[in-house]
């Protein structure tokens, strides 16, 4: 990833995301509305403005006009309860606020009476800038679903007397595992969706350990996670943008770069004194990203590892990816026999990868007419154009 | 050359609320993408946007009687202005075909300058 450029492409939003947690901090979360419509109008503002010339420093120019908006509405529109001193605004956009306000807005966020769900479309408007139909559709659900999680978190929110203290230890460490499975989801559905989210997920859990009361460890592991699974996103589709299978992957197009990154946090997860489901999600990540092939790939290994996680985190995903991890340590018979005895759950019964799982070893074990029934099943309820390109691919064949 | 001025108006005056952040920036990417167009072609454009939300004073008549804010629709109020150097109106018309605010409930008036001497 090219941080600068990505930086630039990014600028609206993420000044977006930055200005409303200033905005909240300093006029309180009743006040949530009031600041997402100062923040709106100074990016207006900005398009307009910035027609023929953008200023040599563009984050500081939205960030005045923000600051204007800001200052003027607490002069004259009387529309906030209590009084808020000039002086709190201009500290809580202070660049040295910045990291603080967008940490104490992802722990009021995360709170626990709203759904895993809410807490991820929340993190996506306000940490991410997203609007209702973007979340909707990097989601693949329909933004009415959307606009009512928003809507029920918005509520919450604004009934805060203020946003989380990210000092208080006890509430924080209370609230960092929901924060965590937040950016877990938000990371899954990212990279399920075509990976355009898995950037702001690293981006805030590297934020997350900013906080100086957080655990780091388990936020490490997360983060090292998302490194080599995200590293592996620019090989995961063809020229056409179908999805390939790991076997077909040019592994010199997985990003470098990212790798090492997750390396470094690697270091970092293992500072912790246990295990965590996030440890070995990331160890089997790991474990693709540093293997030279697949033939060459410890898939003895990835096996023990998703024995640990499903005895940590029980599920029908992990059963199935630890079924084809089987199936490359084993034999196909083996991984086989574990897949098909999966196949009485219905979330699998559902999910479109499960049923090209299965095609794909009907393929390899030589049994094509079975393979093509597999893929049929799977391409009518595939979500994403990269997962019908990749079904109508194999049934061509 | 001949000079023309582009009277721009609306162009996201009318539904600010409805573009997220991220369709803000692509849409002004188009006009940096015109504007450095029209440099690149020679047009000498010199662009003159006017402050959002539009506010302003309207003076009328013999009186001079001032009045707050310009009165037109929102999708008829100026938001800016630019001059650009043209073969001819009909060549001046067909630059203005390739202004993003087309794109966004906005018009372009383009009307020559006149030139004194």
């Amino acid at each position: 990833m090219d941080e600068a450029r990505e930086h630039v492409e990014d600028l609206f939003r993420r000044e977006s995301a930055r200005l409303v947690a200033a905005l909240v901090r300093a006029l309180g979360p009743a006040n949530l509305a009031l600041a997402e419509d100062v923040v709106h109008d100074a990016l207006v503002t900005a398009m307009h403005a910035w027609r023929h010339e953008v200023p040599r420093d563009p984050a500081a120019w939205i960030l005045q006009v923000a600051r204007r908006r800001a200052i003027d509405v607490l002069r004259r529109d009387r529309r906030l309860d209590d009084e808020v001193p000039e002086a709190s605004v201009d500290g809580a956009l202070s660049a040295e606020a910045d990291a603080e306000n967008q940490l104490s807005m992802m722990f009021a966020i995360c709170d626990d009476a709203l759904s895993p769900e809410t807490h991820v479309s929340l993190i996506l408007r306000l940490l991410c800038g997203f609007s209702t139909a973007e979340i909707a559709r990097a989601f693949l659900v329909d933004a009415g679903t959307i606009d009512r999680r928003l809507h029920r978190g918005r509520a919450r929110l604004q009934a805060l007397g203020a946003l989380a203290d990210v000092r208080d230890a006890v509430a924080v460490r209370a609230r960092q595992p929901s924060i965590e499975h937040a950016l877990y989801l938000l990371f899954n559905e990212g990279y399920d969706a075509g990976g355009a989210l898995c950037a702001d997920a690293l981006r805030l859990a590297e934020l997350l350990l900013g906080a100086s009361a957080v655990e780091p460890s388990t936020v490490h592991a997360l983060a090292a996670l998302f490194c080599f699974s995200a590293a592996r996103l620019p090989a995961r589709v063809d020229g056409d943008g179908a999805l390939l299978l790991l076997e077909e992957q040019d592994r010199r197009r997985w990003d470098g770069a990212l790798v090492e990154r997750g390396v470094a946090h690697l270091g970092g997860a293992a500072a912790g004194d246990h295990w965590t489901r996030w440890h070995l999600e990331a160890a089997i990540a790991f474990e693709h990203v540093r293997a030279p092939s697949l033939a060459e790939t410890r898939w003895t290994r990835i096996v023990e590892y998703y024995d640990a996680l499903l005895a940590h985190a029980p599920g029908p995903v992990i059963a199935m990816n630890r079924a084809l991890a089987v199936c490359e340590a084993r034999g196909v018979e083996e991984g086989r026999a574990a897949l098909d005895a999966l196949a009485n759950d219905a979330r699998l019964l559902r999910y479109s990868l499960f049923w090209a799982a299965r095609a794909d070893l009907e393929r390899r074990a030589g049994r094509p007419d079975d393979a093509r029934a597999l893929w049929e099943r799977a391409l009518s309820l595939a979500r994403t154009d990269a997962e019908r390109g990749a079904y109508q691919r194999r049934l061509r064949e | 050359m001949p000079t023309f001025m582009y009277v721009f108006r609306g162009g996201g005056y009318s539904t600010p609320g409805a573009l997220s952040p991220a369709e803000l920036q692509q849409h002004l990417a188009k006009w940096t993408a015109w504007t450095e167009e029209l440099l690149a072609a020679g047009k000498r454009p010199q662009g003159l946007p006017l402050e959002y939300p539009p506010t302003g004073r309207t003076v009328r008549g013999r009186e001079r009687i001032v009045t707050d804010g310009p009165y037109a629709e929102s999708k008829d109020l100026i938001s800016g202005t630019l001059t650009i150097e043209a073969a001819s109106l009909d060549e001046a018309a067909a630059l203005a075909r390739g202004c993003p605010i087309l794109e966004l409930d906005g018009s372009v008036e383009v009307r020559p300058v006149l030139v004194p001497g």
